[in-house]
C-alpha cells in the first residue's frame, strides 16, 4: 500500500476546529471540575455523616464505571429525567466535569490528608475562623502538593475527552474518523489524529515528572 | 418530571452475554498486560539506548494518546498496514493488551527500581546467570510489590473495554446501546448497564485499597 499524508493538509482547517473543540471542552472541564474536586475532597473528610456518604457514593460510582456509558447516560437520559433540552457541548461538559470532579477530589483528599495535625491545632490556637483556615491554610498547600497528580488527571481528562467523538460532538476524532472514512484513507488519517493527541498529551506528562523533580524539592513540601 | 419508569423493559440475558464479553476481553488483556508489561519493563531499563529508545517511544505512544484512537487506529489500520484480517475479539484483545502493557510497564518500573541492590549483588555471589537472577529475584519482588498497581489498571482495563464497543464488538455497552434502542427505554438500561459495570469494579477497587492500608501499617 502507499501513503499519502498530503491528503490531510486538505482537511487542515477541519481538523483543527476539531483541535479546538477538544481543548476548549477540556479546559472548561478542568476549570469547572477540579472546583467541584476540592470541594468534594473537603466533603469526604468532613465530621458529618451525610455529606461523607453522598461524596462517597458520588465518586466510588463515577470512578467505578466506564466513562463512555457516563457519558451515554448524561446525553440520552439527563434531558428525559429533566425535561429540558441540552446543547452538546453543555451534555459534554456535564459529564466530563463529574468524572474529572471524581478524580480529582481523590487527589485533593491524598493531599488534604498529608497536611500535619498540628497546623490545624495552630489554627485553632490563633483563633482562626473556619473559612480563613480553608482558604488560607489548607487550600494552598493541599494545591501545592496535589499540583503534579493534578497535572495527571488533565493529561487523563485531554484523553478521556476523545469519547465525546461517540455521542457526537464534533472534537478532534470525530472529526478525524469522518475524514478517515470520507476519502477511505484511515491509516494516514488516524495516524495523524493519534500524533496530534500525542504531541499535547506528551509534554504534559514530561511536564509532571519536571515538577515532582524540582519545583516540589524546592518548595521544600 | 412525568417519566414512569419500566425496568421489566430491560431484559438482562443479552446484558449478561454482553458482560462475559467485556470480562473475556479483560482477563486476555491482563494477561497480556502483566507478563508482557514485564518484559517491556526491563526492555525499557535496558543498559543500551539502541533497544532503550524504541520500547520507550512505545510505551509513551499508548500512555499519551486516548485509548478510544488506539482501538480504532488498531481496527482499522492493522489489517491494511500488515494485510492480516483477524476476528474482531482477537483485535480488541489486541488493543486493550498493548494499551494495559504500556501502564503496567510503567508500574513494573518503579517496582524493578526498589529492589535492593544487595540482593542482586547475593545472586551474582550465588552465581545465578541474569535470566534466573530476575527469574527469581527481581520478578517475585517487582510482581508483589506492584500489585495493587496492576489491579487498579486491571480494572482501569476492564472499564476502557467499553470502548470496542464502538467498533462494534459486542461487549456489555455495545448490548446496553441496541437495547436501549430497541426499547426506546435508555433510562432503565443505560442504568442498570452502569450498575453493572459498578458491581464488578466496585470490589476490586476496595480490595486494592485494603490491600494499600495494609502496607502502609506494615511499613509504619
Amino acid at each position: 500500500m502507499t501513503l499519502d499524508f498530503a491528503i490531510l493538509l486538505r482537511f487542515e482547517h477541519a481538523l483543527l476546529l476539531g483541535l479546538w473543540t477538544t481543548i476548549k471542552l477540556t479546559v472548561i472541564c478542568i476549570a469547572l471540575g477540579c472546583s467541584l474536586g476540592f470541594l468534594v475532597g473537603l466533603a469526604r473528610t468532613s465530621r458529618n455523616l451525610a455529606l461523607r456518604t453522598i461524596s462517597g457514593i458520588y465518586v466510588e460510582f463515577f470512578r467505578g464505571t466506564p466513562v463512555l456509558i457516563q457519558l451515554f447516560w448524561i446525553f440520552f437520559c439527563l434531558p428525559l429525567i429533566l425535561g429540558v433540552e441540552l446543547s452538546n457541548l453543555a451534555s459534554g461538559v456535564i459529564a466530563l466535569t463529574l468524572y474529572m470532579g471524581a478524580i480529582t477530589s481523590e487527589t485533593f483528599r491524598a493531599s488534604l490528608k498529608s497536611i500535619g495535625h498540628e497546623q490545624m491545632d495552630a489554627c485553632v490556637a490563633l483563633g482562626l475562623s473556619r473559612n480563613v483556615r480553608i482558604v488560607n491554610v489548607v487550600l494552598p498547600q493541599a494545591v501545592l502538593r496535589a499540583i503534579p497528580t493534578l497535572l495527571s488527571n488533565c493529561v487523563s481528562l485531554f484523553k478521556e475527552s476523545a469519547l465525546v467523538s461517540a455521542v457526537g460532538m464534533a472534537d478532534l476524532m470525530f472529526v478525524g474518523q469522518n475524514i478517515s472514512n470520507n476519502t477511505a484513507r484511515p491509516v494516514e488519517v488516524l495516524t495523524v489524529v493519534a500524533l496530534i493527541y500525542f504531541a499535547i498529551a506528551f509534554p504534559l506528562t514530561r511536564a509532571v515528572s519536571l515538577i515532582e523533580g524540582r519545583i516540589l524539592k524546592k518548595l521544600a513540601i | 418530571m412525568n417519566y414512569t419508569f419500566d425496568f421489566n423493559a430491560v431484559s438482562i440475558s443479552p446484558l449478561l452475554q454482553g458482560l462475559w464479553v467485556s470480562l473475556e476481553l479483560t482477563a486476555a488483556a491482563n494477561v497480556i498486560g502483566v507478563v508482557l508489561g514485564f518484559v517491556l519493563a526491563l526492555l525499557i531499563m535496558s543498559n543500551y539506548r539502541m533497544i532503550r529508545l524504541p520500547f520507550m517511544l512505545f510505551v509513551e505512544l499508548f500512555r499519551c494518546t486516548p485509548a478510544i484512537v488506539q482501538i480504532v487506529w488498531i481496527f482499522y489500520c492493522v489489517p491494511m498496514i500488515f494485510d492480516v484480517f483477524l476476528d474482531p475479539i482477537t483485535m480488541g484483545v489486541l488493543a486493550l493488551g498493548l494499551n494495559l502493557m504500556a501502564f503496567n510497564a510503567e508500574a513494573y518500573r518503579a517496582a524493578i527500581q526498589a529492589v535492593p541492590r544487595e540482593q542482586l549483588d547475593a545472586g551474582i555471589a550465588l552465581g545465578l546467570s541474569p535470566l534466573q537472577r530476575i527469574l527469581y529475584i527481581v520478578f517475585p519482588t517487582a510482581f508483589r510489590a506492584s500489585i495493587p498497581v496492576l489491579l487498579t489498571n486491571g480494572i482501569v482495563i476492564f472499564q476502557q473495554s467499553a470502548l470496542v464497543a464502538i467498533v462494534a464488538i459486542q461487549d456489555l455497552m455495545y448490548q446496553g446501546k441496541t437495547l436501549a434502542t430497541e426499547t426506546y427505554r435508555p433510562i432503565e438500561t443505560f442504568t442498570v448497564v452502569a450498575l453493572i459495570y459498578f458491581a464488578v469494579s466496585f470490589p476490586i477497587t476496595q480490595i486494592v485499597g485494603l490491600l494499600e492500608r495494609r502496607r502502609q501499617l506494615l511499613s509504619s
